[in-house]
């Protein structure tokens, strides 16, 4: 769970949000890993939702940085909050919020779908990026120690791998194949596309943070080149869930001028 | 000796168990001897009687409860029936049933179990081991409608006993139980509490028809969906995608909570958690394990939850109750005013998630912060209630009486109490003085030197008056 600073949500509301506010992550081209990437764009996909403006800085010891170790997180005034969660109540504390129009039971499956993305695919990925020998040695090590020197890379890509295979194992991933994690990936997926159905967003009209969530994950899953090519097959089988991504793609990343996310 | 006579209902020795029972083959070797009431099974109670009734007793509509009656016969006539007992419900043709009836003896070698196969009780199918397989040598008849069925094995299900007015203390063990339960299938079930008694080492365990054995609740479910025991049959796409977030919400923000208030808090943990574990275990069982599944527990809390700071234990502790809390709220929200979570038939998320409320209703907690929150919520008291008592209605006559009346023993040991204490002090000082006394330490003057003297003088006046 994210470590939200402690303040009284008063003095949290009483700052507009400023001009300034950063969103830190690590080296985009040569560091960032697939599960790490997709947490942050989720929470890039939030604030440009709620039309907050958010620069992005790379860098490499974010996750150092990080309260609570995990990235993405953002400096807004003098408060730093990081994880998805923890920031939409820091955004809701300042007055911004994209759920308040739902009733309480889709309050409920908004929860539980997002409870369901980070149990499912975030744990696919973390399983596919720290568990999956072929992935770890071509791709996770290299790229998670690049910017250290030697033996510093090796030494903290191990120590990381271990941590991962610790909590998949304590979880119940750790017997797992990665067929079963593959399916596992689609089960998910097909929930969601199920849940999404015909509409532009999963409650209708308007994007809330499962959007920013779903998008986040499943962009990336899209879009990064891994040594196979399984993962992302398994989205694109569900052709109202690439339509979604790639509306939000639209509008709320080409549209407001920032870069096209690689 | 009534062949086919009333009903196959009746009840058995006074319990009259209500409720869409899960059918056939239900052994049950818990603590309640006599509780399933299998629907279909062919039970013909051997009656008491001579190997000729059992030729020709077509099996089909025998009701059970007979045997109830029978034993309270004699302990003769009820050893000599069940000798004779044609087959358990779930046997399928009389071969596999001495694999079921070598399983079952086998099994019943479990703790927990009377040992012995006593007669007296109404252990009825599931008979002692060594009548079970005598009869399963001797059984003939071949049941119609089964025989030519599957011929396989019956399920079984390893999984920990019951106890705080539940059929089972753990959660995952619940959650089977109660989805095998709203689905009928045929399981055996063997509530056990000692782990390394089950197939696999640990409980929940399932052993398939074929003999494999499988351990994850999930797959556990899985399988039984597999075999056409599929509560969410009825449910549409949306609501199997439903049902697969609200499983994730509830193993993400309950079910640390939960592992923390049975096995993390120490006052909940040393009075609740660990006395049960510690009184069901056998010995030496006892001693370490419960021990060693807390610090598994505490393992697994610790990973999941993620690295954090000592000092931020409290605030991790206040915000995981904080987010159960919420979760119990959504659930409620979502919940609503149904039955159950997808309308009127219950679904494999109402499994789960009846697994983990009951659990927090029903165990007496010393700090029950959650405890509290649940009670404010209505209707999933009344969801668990309503599916204890649909479901599981003999089971909550499980919890022995002792802990019905936690204050009365305690108070009824009040007067012992003192008076034990009394009586020990008065035995160590009479010990002490006993001792001082013969040892010589003290020695007790007579009342009356006057008198000593003068007789010795009188004495020695004699003894002048001799000389």
């Amino acid at each position: 769970m994210g470590h939200m600073v402690k303040q009284n949500s008063d003095k949290i509301a009483a700052e507009p949000w400023p001009e300034n506010a950063t969103l830190y992550q690590q080296l985009k081209g040569e560091q960032i890993l697939l599960s790490d990437n997709a947490a942050s764009l989720a929470v890039q996909a939030f604030l440009q939702m709620c039309n907050l403006p958010i620069k992005v800085v790379c860098r490499a010891n974010a996750e150092y940085m990080s309260p609570s170790g995990k990235v993405p997180f953002i400096h807004v005034g003098n408060q730093v909050v990081s994880e998805l969660g923890p920031i939409v109540q820091f955004v809701k504390a300042k007055g911004h919020s994209l759920s308040d129009g739902l009733d309480e039971v889709q309050k409920a499956e908004m929860k539980a779908y997002m409870e369901l993305v980070n149990n499912m695919l975030l744990t696919a990925e973390l399983y596919l990026q720290w568990c999956d020998e072929a992935t770890v040695g071509e791709i996770t090590h290299a790229r998670y120690g690049s910017p250290y020197p030697w033996p510093l890379n090796h030494i903290l890509a191990y120590q990381k791998q271990w941590e991962i295979k610790r909590k998949m194992k304590a979880i119940g991933w750790g017997k797992k194949t990665l067929d079963q994690v593959l399916e596992d990936v689609d089960q998910c997926c097909q929930a969601l596309s199920q849940r999404l159905g015909t509409q532009p967003y999963f409650f209708n009209k308007q994007p809330t943070e499962l959007d920013a969530l779903v998008f986040g994950h499943l962009y990336t899953i899209l879009t990064t080149q891994l040594t196979n090519d399984e993962l992302s097959e398994k989205v694109k089988n569900y052709s109202n869930l690439l339509a979604f991504c790639r509306r939000i793609e639209q509008h709320y990343f080409e549209d407001r001028g920032k870069d096209r996310l690689s | 000796m009534l062949l086919g006579g009333p009903p196959r209902r009746s009840p058995r020795s006074g319990t009259s168990p209500k409720g869409p029972q899960s059918s056939t083959g239900h052994v049950h070797f818990g603590k309640s001897p006599q509780t399933w009431p299998r629907r279909t099974r062919p039970r013909s109670p051997g009656l008491a009687a001579p190997s000729g009734v059992r030729g020709s007793t077509q099996p089909k509509r025998r009701d059970f409860p007979r045997r109830a009656w029978l034993t309270a016969l004699s302990r003769y006539g009820a050893r000599l029936w069940m000798g004779r007992r044609p087959s358990l419900p779930e046997a399928r043709g009389p071969a596999p049933r001495s694999a079921a009836a070598s399983r079952a003896s086998r099994s019943l070698a479990s703790p927990e179990t009377s040992p012995s196969p006593l007669p007296a009780t109404t252990r009825g199918a599931v008979a002692g081991g060594g009548s079970v397989q005598g009869r399963a040598g001797a059984q003939k008849e071949v049941f119609p409608g089964q025989g030519a069925g599957k011929m396989a094995a019956p399920m079984e299900l390893f999984c920990w006993s019951g106890g705080w007015g539940l059929p089972s203390v753990d959660l995952d063990s619940l959650a089977v139980l109660t989805y095998a339960r709203f689905t009928g299938a045929p399981l055996k079930v063997h509530k056990i509490s000692n782990p390394w008694r089950s197939p696999s080492g640990t409980l929940p365990a399932l052993r398939t028809s074929h003999g494999e054995v499988i351990s994850v609740p999930h797959k556990i479910i899985t399988h039984l969906r597999k075999e056409k025991y599929n509560a969410d049959y009825d449910l549409s796409a949306r609501q199997g995608a439903d049902t697969l977030a609200f499983m994730s919400l509830l193993e993400e923000k309950l079910l640390p909570v939960l592992v923390h208030t049975f096995w993390i808090d120490t006052k909940n943990y040393v009075e609740v958690t660990r006395k049960w574990y510690a009184e069901a275990m056998p010995f030496p069982l006892n001693f370490f394990l419960p021990g060693r599944m807390q610090r598994q527990y505490m393992e697994r809390l610790q990973l999941l939850s993620g690295e954090h700071r000592p000092e931020d234990e409290e605030e991790l502790e206040k915000e995981l109750y904080r987010e159960a809390r919420e979760c119990l709220t959504l659930l409620s929200q979502r919940l609503g005013t149904q039955k159950f979570f997808f309308g009127d038939a219950p679904a494999s998320l109402d499994a789960f998630v009846f697994s983990y409320l009951a659990l927090l209703l029903q165990a007496k907690l010393p700090n029950g912060k959650l405890q509290a929150h649940l009670r404010g919520l209505h209707n999933l008291c009344a969801y668990c209630t309503h599916i204890l008592s649909l479901y599981f209605p003999w089971d909550g006559a499980e919890v022995p009486p002792p802990r019905h009346t936690p204050a009365g023993p305690e108070t009824e040991e009040e007067p012992y109490g003192r008076r034990n204490q009394i009586l020990s002090v008065l035995a160590g000082l009479a010990a002490m003085v006993g001792y001082a006394l013969l040892s010589g330490i003290v020695s007790i003057q007579r009342a009356t030197p006057a008198r000593a003297p003068s007789t010795r003088a009188l004495g020695m006046a004699e003894e002048d008056e001799e000389e």
